[in-house]
């Protein structure tokens, strides 16, 4: 077949898009990193790697953001997994009843995440929240230094966990049923037919939701300005809104510096666990 | 495709990457600007951050039309934190903004610093109707930027009646009576103290009343900035243990409290003060408020050390934006607000004083509040600073040890935090 050059233009939109929104606002994402710019004044320094030097070892700002990042991460990541999985086993047969409850655990992901933090803050309210009356404890929540991002990662996969339950449905429902009805005349339980084929044969669902949440938990900028006020305290920051407050600060040049490192440690812990999704699914 | 076209590609292509990739520091789009004696005309765009005033501003704005009917006003309204945060990066372009405010303090020094604000030195006729004592905050290098508008008191309102009735009429005017007013209050089964200690922006207005006979001077806190205070210093921690005292008056959970919780456990008189200040009036009253406001501060020291009574705060820094290409509606806008019978609409609507000369003051709180205007009070020092992170340090050590964190450590991890970020 004759290559025609005037092919050559058909891509020239959408690069030219990806070029402008994506690579030239990183490149000088990365130009702003090295510098000590301030975010409105025409004048700055280069400051070569000094941003990324303090980042890395004189801000505990950062260094706590990281902290709190990561126990979000873990208790996101495996809350959310597993309570979307196990509302995905439950409702995978076809049912009117379990169409309807499929509706409900789903509804949540279409609400704005400034209005789920704001009714969470009333759930959360020690005096009048809904939880302190339900539980009978007298907890403070978001005020509690040591447990607050774990009040803030439930709320988080209230938010989410219907939605990564469609992922998991849609992997379930791929599943040939022969399997199940082979695993049945061997005399294989429930539990063993989860463990054999259900668990095994929604490796890439699994993926996609570990990865998807990972990203989310990252990223979870607005609920936690939204529970935790804006900059919110030591013990609810995390990464993206260090990195506004850095910005909110007039430090856009060190705030560049966070955001690059921000995405290296998106990019390793995503790597991680694809690897680990895969050697738990062997 | 022609060599020529190619080419063509190939320059737009590389100027663009070398427009995006040269560097910080180009100024916004520049537009005509007009000058004080352009017309009164178009859409004007007011900056601010008082969600709770909109509907007040709008009853301004129709009066204000209706004497300028080629103009209109647009208020572009952010959240009070957001406005710190981002309002500077939004109007600097003059797109958002021509009429705009300022927080007093490091907002205002900031967009000061950048020549966003045209110089009001020359508008004797609208600066004239401000009372020169409480425009200070609005002067840099002796111009006249901006113009402070409203007249807040950042100390704890009280429920006079709830007080009253259980004999405090005449409130303690040192530490040791004031604990002891939270000691009787607690024994009758009323919450001493309402705090929002789990809103950064709420919870640090107990800062400026305990902090105010301490080291008493309006710029205390921004000298933990400059390194001439630290955390770890005597009278801090002094402040510190202080607020560990107040433990067992905050309501419980109070570190976990949102405002709009504090403001309905004073409104339903089952707390006797609200530790924020007289900006939360109108707040309480459309939660059902009936009884009479006051204002108190803490007096921390022994009363004959106490130089202070209260704090107060000038803010909402009117200022119209130097890139704006309506100055001239800007300014009659500036001027409208600054009319004794239109400001007295705004502060009777949201139960604020104002700045400006010969207000009649009709609404009930601000009439209770009014002896404060004569009062020893102190310019509140809390917005003195200018790094937030530094100011949070600061403002998180004293809810920390609400919590429970013992004085000491909170000042030395505090202090750890300044001595990076600064």
């Amino acid at each position: 077949m004759r290559f025609s050059k005037s092919l050559l233009l058909f891509p020239v939109p959408a690069l030219a898009l990806y070029g402008t929104f994506f690579v030239l606002p990183a490149v000088q994402g990365l130009q702003y990193s090295t510098t000590d710019w301030d975010g409105f004044s025409p004048s700055f320094h280069n400051v070569g790697l000094d941003n990324f030097r303090e980042v890395a070892t004189a801000d505990d700002l950062f260094r706590n953001a990281l902290g709190n990042n990561l126990k979000f991460l873990l208790a996101v990541v495996i809350g959310q997994t597993v309570l979307a999985l196990f509302l995905a086993v439950l409702l995978a047969a076809r049912s009117r009843g379990s169409t309807w409850l499929r509706g409900l655990f789903f509804l949540p992901t279409i609400l704005s995440s400034v209005s789920v933090a704001f009714v969470w803050r009333f759930v959360y309210d020690p005096n009048f929240g809904l939880a302190n009356r339900l539980t009978g404890l007298h907890e403070s929540y978001l005020g509690d230094e040591k447990k607050a991002i774990f009040f803030v990662a439930i709320t988080q996969i209230w938010f989410h966990a219907g939605q990564m339950m469609i992922i998991y449905l849609a992997g379930i429902n791929q599943i040939p049923p022969e399997l199940y009805e082979a695993a049945r005349t061997d005399g294989a339980n429930r539990w063993q037919q989860f463990r054999h084929i259900t668990w095994p044969l929604v490796a890439p669902a699994t993926t996609l939701v570990v990865a998807y949440t990972t990203i989310q938990s990252f990223k979870a900028f607005d609920l936690i300005l939204g529970l935790g006020g804006n900059p919110p305290r030591g013990a609810l920051d995390i990464l993206s809104t260090r990195i506004y407050t850095t910005f909110a600060n007039n430090q856009l040049g060190y705030a560049a510096a966070e955001s690059v490192v921000f995405m290296l440690a998106i990019a390793a812990v995503t790597v991680a666990q694809n690897r680990a999704t895969r050697l738990a699914h062997r | 495709m022609s060599n020529l076209s190619r080419r063509t590609l190939l320059f737009a292509a590389a100027g663009s990457a070398l427009a995006a990739c040269a560097g910080p520091g180009g100024d916004a789009d520049e537009k005509t600007v007009t000058g004080f004696d352009g017309p009164v005309e178009g859409q004007l765009s007011f900056a601010h951050w008082r969600a709770e005033d909109k509907d007040v501003l709008e009853q301004i704005v129709a009066s204000f039309v209706q004497k300028n009917p080629k103009v209109t006003v647009r208020q572009d309204i952010s959240p009070s934190n957001d406005y710190q945060s981002t309002a500077l990066q939004k109007i600097r372009g003059g797109s958002v903004g021509d009429a705009f405010t300022a927080f007093r303090g490091a907002q205002f020094t900031q967009i000061a610093s950048v020549g966003v604000f045209a110089d009001l030195s020359t508008q004797s006729d609208l600066v004239g109707k401000f009372d020169p004592k409480l425009i200070a905050a609005g002067t840099s290098e002796s111009k006249q930027l901006g113009l402070p508008y409203q007249l807040v008191f950042n100390m704890p309102v009280t429920n006079v009646d709830l007080l009253a009735k259980y004999g405090y009429t005449d409130l303690p005017k040192d530490w040791d009576g004031f604990l002891g007013m939270l000691d009787g209050l607690k024994a009758k089964d009323v919450t001493p103290i309402a705090w929002p200690g789990g809103d950064a922006a709420n919870a640090g207005q107990l800062l400026n009343t305990m902090v105010m006979n301490n080291i008493p001077s309006d710029d205390a806190l921004g000298k933990f900035e400059t390194g001439e205070v630290k955390a770890t210093d005597e009278w801090f921690v002094h402040t510190l243990k202080q607020y560990a005292q107040l433990r067992p008056y905050v309501q419980s959970g109070a570190n976990g409290t949102g405002s709009e919780a504090a403001q309905q456990l004073f409104a339903t008189q089952k707390a006797a003060l609200l530790a924020t200040g007289s900006f939360m009036a109108g707040a309480v009253r459309k939660l059902g408020a009936k009884f009479p406001l006051g204002l108190y501060a803490p007096i921390t020291t022994t009363a004959d050390k106490a130089k202070y009574e209260g704090v107060f705060n000038a803010t909402f820094i009117l200022g119209i934006n130097a890139k704006s290409s309506k100055q001239g509606a800007a300014l009659a806008w500036l001027k409208h607000l600054a009319d004794p019978a239109v400001a007295g609409v705004y502060a009777n609507g949201t139960s604020q004083h104002v700045t400006v000369k010969d207000v009649e003051y009709t609404n009930e709180d601000l009439k209770s509040f009014a002896p404060w205007l004569t009062r020893k009070t102190l310019l509140a020092p809390r917005f003195q600073f200018n790094n937030l992170d530094v100011r949070s340090a600061v403002e998180n050590a004293t809810v920390q040890v609400v919590g429970g964190t013992d004085p000491a450590k909170a000042a030395e991890a505090a202090q750890r935090v300044i001595d990076q970020k600064r």
